[in-house]
């Protein structure tokens, strides 16, 4: 598998505080790879460095070998490296629909005129492209509704579905379960394994240790900015910094044996 | 020498805008709001005390006057019937004495500044308090336009006689030779100087040592704190609304001798240019950046005089340039391209309805205007054709505004670029009518060529106007581009040596032939009796620009612009180019606001600069808020209800004395309704809810709010 995601020495401060310290971090493409950590660990200030919505002040991350560094923002989601956000940030002025169009479209210098002269589009694939967002994400038939109009676990799977619109490589999804049910969390999680079948790699940051321990192939633990360990599920699980840092002892043995239920479950459910 | 005296002469204007800047932090931080209309109510005071003391209805009679006027003017008409019902006229006009003393005046004067922040408070900026932003900005421009047209009323238009507070002018008792500059310093400039300083150093020591002034801060800090300390966050406001608008009158009173209203009330400018100095927040920065910019501008004033100044920079365009300068300068520099995290929403938007049906209404409303153009009717032409002309501007504004966001308030200014650019490209050296003033040089380009060149010369000036604007947002977008308004004036449409003759006095406007039609809307050279064929003109630009806006709205750039406006985080994240997406939009409402520029340049003989003064596009950005900011059908609407449109007119015909200035006045006022009742969406949304609503009842289906978001708005099923 090839390296679709890395990052070395990735470091970014606010202030004289490293919120990420010397990040060394992989994601190969076709994978699902998860980031846990508690609150404060610095997982969002990743994600948000890697789409260049903070300003990195050392180290380097490239994107399916290219370096991101030089690149705003759209630039990179244009590369295919699209993520949520935590707080959702949908448009809420657009219906579902519209919102998955804005990601959708690709940019054209003619887009302009395309407009002003009213050029009817067929039935294209970015159409497509929003129907299956919205099948996966499991909102198809609310599309024509306003996001304000959803209840907030629905609003997190537009906050998805736009995501997925922009048919990414990378996507990276900022707490997507968070405010959901268990139900919901768990559906959402046999929702986002399918999307390996559609050539797009997921990076997962996530509270919900039993989603996390169910659905990634491969883990990394933040604590303070920094990576304190790293591996399979099983792996994290034993891990007794892990244990120590983020789930406590008791607890964490605890959620690691529902995650393990769970994940046959999750299997079971894909095949 | 000559430069430092340049800037001591600069003093008196500084003193001014230091303490107008003053009043705007003082407001910004009771309550959060940028007042445009901080200039007038100083205006407003000032010339209440001028009323009291020197002049009756602005007319300069010694020793007479002693009424004062309060702040509205009497909307019912002098019909018989009313009195017989013992409906009064509202009162306006209270004498008091004859020739009141000083102290009596000033104190009234004060008093009637209280008032104006009172009612501000109270009927304004209270309900708009959890608005979003936009409603803010609109609803201080409506205060704007109200006190203007309202002080137009009581206190008429012109310039005072040069008998002021001080009692005393610059001819008739300077300093002379001021610190042996072998220069003659005005002496109400040095008192000016010294009062600013005592009252701005009064106020910022009544914030920083008095419980007054830690309950403001610590409000302005964090409002929910505040509360629980057992602070009313709404009385701190109100209170703080009268102390900037005391601030505002008393400095009004002590300049009143140098300006009329429109100065006046245009001072807000570098007012809020010195309030950005200090960071909205800072009394003393704001003391500090008035008197540097009214120094700063003087200085610059004095070097014009110099040899070798370009003749192309006029001391006017020197003077409204700088506090433009100092406010893109803070801005660029402490500005960021994307809010960061955590950064307060701009509020809940008005929403921008789907374009269904644009031929329908199209084949309408060419319907309605052929039957009232002059092929049948001959007396409504002129109300036509105005109607259709602030309809084509306000299409610049449903995109910019409307769609994308941005709070500009210069582009009226590119449709007078356009104008100067098209006559000065039609004309060819010789008179165009008899009754010219004087002939224009130019190349005498074909007419549908000057136009496309004068088209194209707006979308410049607009593009270039929006790479500041990339990263200047929100309501700091509308103040920067207000000053762009007065500088442009000045710089561009005034400058005669730039533009060439004529531009600053009388433009005599082309008689356009285009492809062999007469579509010029004058009658003058041939007494035709066809301008019809300037109203058809005028209907397909209009409905050229209605499609665009309407199928803009339907295709891609149309969401991206509303993504932009509700989120530009979540835009840059899904991939949108914020920057390149912004400045297309600045380009297409240019594009708009030029064909706007055109349609003036056919309609009227002579143009001057005046036409495209502030208070003109700031109305037109009234009445297509109050018609609608988010659709082409609000456009029109606000284009029917606007200033010389058809139902104003028509209102002036049936009601009695309701002249133009009412009708400013009360489009005011319908618009800081507007902004607190629809929150933007007008008066064309109003209607279309309505009638959804009603067969919604009548089928039985209305549809119910989503109770677990718990969602006001019932009738968003029909958005898309």
């Amino acid at each position: 598998m090839s390296v679709l995601l890395e990052t070395k020495d990735l470091t970014v401060t606010f202030g004289g505080l490293n919120a990420n310290n010397h990040v060394d971090l992989k994601v190969d493409s076709g994978s699902f790879v998860g980031l846990i950590g508690p609150n404060g660990a610095g997982k969002t200030t990743f994600i948000d460095a890697i789409t260049g919505f903070v300003p990195t002040s050392a180290g380097s991350a490239t994107f399916g070998g290219q370096d991101l560094s030089e690149l705003k923002p759209h630039q990179r989601a244009q590369l295919g490296l699209v993520r949520t956000f935590q707080s959702l940030e949908l448009f809420e002025d657009l219906s579902v629909r519209d919102n998955l169009l804005v990601a959708a479209y690709p940019t054209r210098w003619y887009t302009l005129l395309q407009d002003i002269f009213y050029v009817k589009q067929k039935k294209n694939d970015v159409e497509e492209k929003v129907d299956w967002a919205l099948e996966v994400a499991g909102i198809a038939h609310q599309a024509d509704i306003l996001p304000t109009d959803l209840p907030h676990g629905q609003r997190k799977l537009v906050g998805v579905a736009r995501a997925l619109a922009a048919q990414p490589n990378l996507v990276l999804l900022d707490e997507p379960a968070a405010g959901l049910d268990t139900a919901e969390s768990n559906s959402l999680g046999t929702h986002l394994r399918d999307l390996l079948k559609h050539d797009i790699t997921v990076f997962l940051i996530d509270h919900d240790m039993g989603l996390v321990l169910s659905v990634c192939d491969y883990i990394y633990v933040m604590d303070f900015g920094k990576i304190i360990a790293e591996g399979t599920p099983s792996e994290i699980r034993t891990n007794p910094e892990v244990i120590s840092a983020y789930l406590g002892e008791e607890a964490g043995e605890i959620q690691a044996r529902s995650a393990e239920e769970l994940r046959d479950m999750t299997i079971e459910g894909n095949e | 020498m000559d430069v430092l005296f340049g800037a001591f002469a600069g003093l008196g204007a500084g003193a001014v805008f230091a303490i107008l800047g003053v009043g705007l932090v003082v407001a910004y931080r009771g309550s959060g709001v940028i007042n445009f209309a901080h200039g007038a109510v100083a205006a407003y005071t000032a010339f209440t005390w001028d009323e009291l003391r020197n002049t009756t209805h602005g007319a300069y009679v010694k020793d007479d006057g002693g009424s004062i006027f309060l702040p509205w003017f009497d909307p019912i008409p002098e019909w018989g019937f009313l009195k017989a019902l013992h409906i009064n006229n509202l009162p306006v006009e209270i004498y008091i004495m004859n020739d009141p003393p000083v102290w009596l005046a000033a104190l009234l004067s004060l008093a009637m500044a209280a008032f104006i922040g009172f009612l501000m408070h109270i009927m304004v900026f209270r309900p708009l308090r959890n608005a979003p932003l936009l409603a803010k900005v609109i609803g201080s421009v409506g205060v704007m336009l109200y006190l203007q047209s309202v002080a137009n009323l009581n206190f008429g238009g012109a310039n005072r006689a040069d008998n002021g507070f001080w009692e005393f002018t610059s001819t008739n008792e300077p300093i002379r030779n001021f610190l042996g500059m072998d220069r003659n310093l005005a002496g109400s400039t040095l008192y000016l100087a010294v009062a600013a300083l005592i009252i701005g150093t009064a106020t910022w020591a009544l914030y920083r040592f008095t419980r007054f002034g830690l309950a403001t801060r610590a409000a302005d800090e964090n409002e929910k704190g505040a509360t629980l300390l057992g602070y009313s966050p709404q009385l701190l406001a109100g209170l703080n609304w009268v102390i900037s608008s005391v601030l505002a009158g008393a400095i009004g009173i002590l300049f009143i001798h140098r300006a009329g209203p429109p100065t006046f009330i245009l001072f807000v400018v570098p007012a809020l240019a010195a309030a950005l100095v200090g960071s909205l927040t800072s009394i003393m920065g704001a003391l500090a950046g008035g008197f540097g910019i009214g120094m700063i501008a003087s200085m610059g004033v004095n070097a014009t005089s110099y040899d070798w100044w370009p003749e192309w920079l006029p001391s006017d365009g020197v003077r409204t340039f700088a506090p433009v300068l100092v406010m893109i300068l803070v801005l660029y520099f402490r500005g960021d391209r994307l809010p960061i995290r955590g950064t307060v929403g701009v509020g809940r938007q008005p929403r921008a309805p789907f374009a269904k049906h644009p031929l329908v209404g199209l084949g309408i409303g060419i319907g309605i205007v052929v039957l009232m153009s002059n092929i049948f009717t001959a007396n409504w032409e002129s109300t036509l054709t105005t109607t259709l002309l602030s309809i084509m501007f306000m299409l610049s504004l449903t995109v910019l505004v409307g769609f994308l966001g941005q709070i500009s308030l210069v582009q009226w200014s590119l449709a007078g670029f356009a104008c100067w650019t098209l006559i000065r490209l039609s004309a060819d050296g010789t008179k165009i009518r008899a009754m010219d003033f004087l002939a224009i040089d130019g190349p005498g380009w074909p007419d549908p060529l000057a136009a496309l060149a004068a088209i194209i010369a707006a979308v410049i000036l607009g593009v270039l106007i929006s790479i500041p604007a990339l990263r200047i947002r929100g309501v700091q977008l509308a103040v920067v581009t207000l000053a762009a308004v007065v500088a442009i004036e000045d710089l561009l449409l005034r400058n005669e040596p730039l533009m060439g003759a004529g531009a600053a006095t009388t433009n005599p406007t082309p008689d356009p032939n285009w492809f062999g039609v007469e579509v010029g809307a004058l009658d003058e050279k041939t007494f035709r009796t066809d301008y019809w064929k300037y109203t058809i003109f005028a209907l397909i630009f209009v409905a050229i620009g209605g499609l665009i806006v309407a199928n803009l709205r339907r295709g891609i750039l149309g969401r991206r612009f509303l993504a932009i406006r509700s989120n530009e985080r979540a835009a840059a994240a899904a991939g949108v180019d914020v920057a390149r997406t912004k400045m297309i939009g600045f380009g297409v409402s240019s594009l708009l606001a030029g064909m706007a520029g055109i349609l003036v340049a056919y309609k009227v003989p002579v143009i001057t600069s005046e036409y495209f003064n502030p208070f003109v596009g700031l109305g037109f950005l009234a009445f297509v808020y109050l018609g609608g900011i988010t659709t082409v059908w609000g456009a029109i609407f606000g284009g029917l209800l606007a200033a010389g449109g058809i139902i104003s007119e028509f209102g002036s015909l049936h009601f009695e004395g309701i002249t133009q200035a009412y009708i400013n006045a009360v489009g005011a006022i319908g618009l800081v309704i507007n902004a607190i009742v629809t929150n933007g969406e007008g008066v064309a949304l109003m209607l279309t809810n309505r009638s959804k609503e009603m067969t919604g009842v009548m089928r039985g289906t209305s549809s119910s709010p989503n109770e677990v978001s718990g969602s006001i708005d019932a009738n968003t099923q029909e958005v898309s």
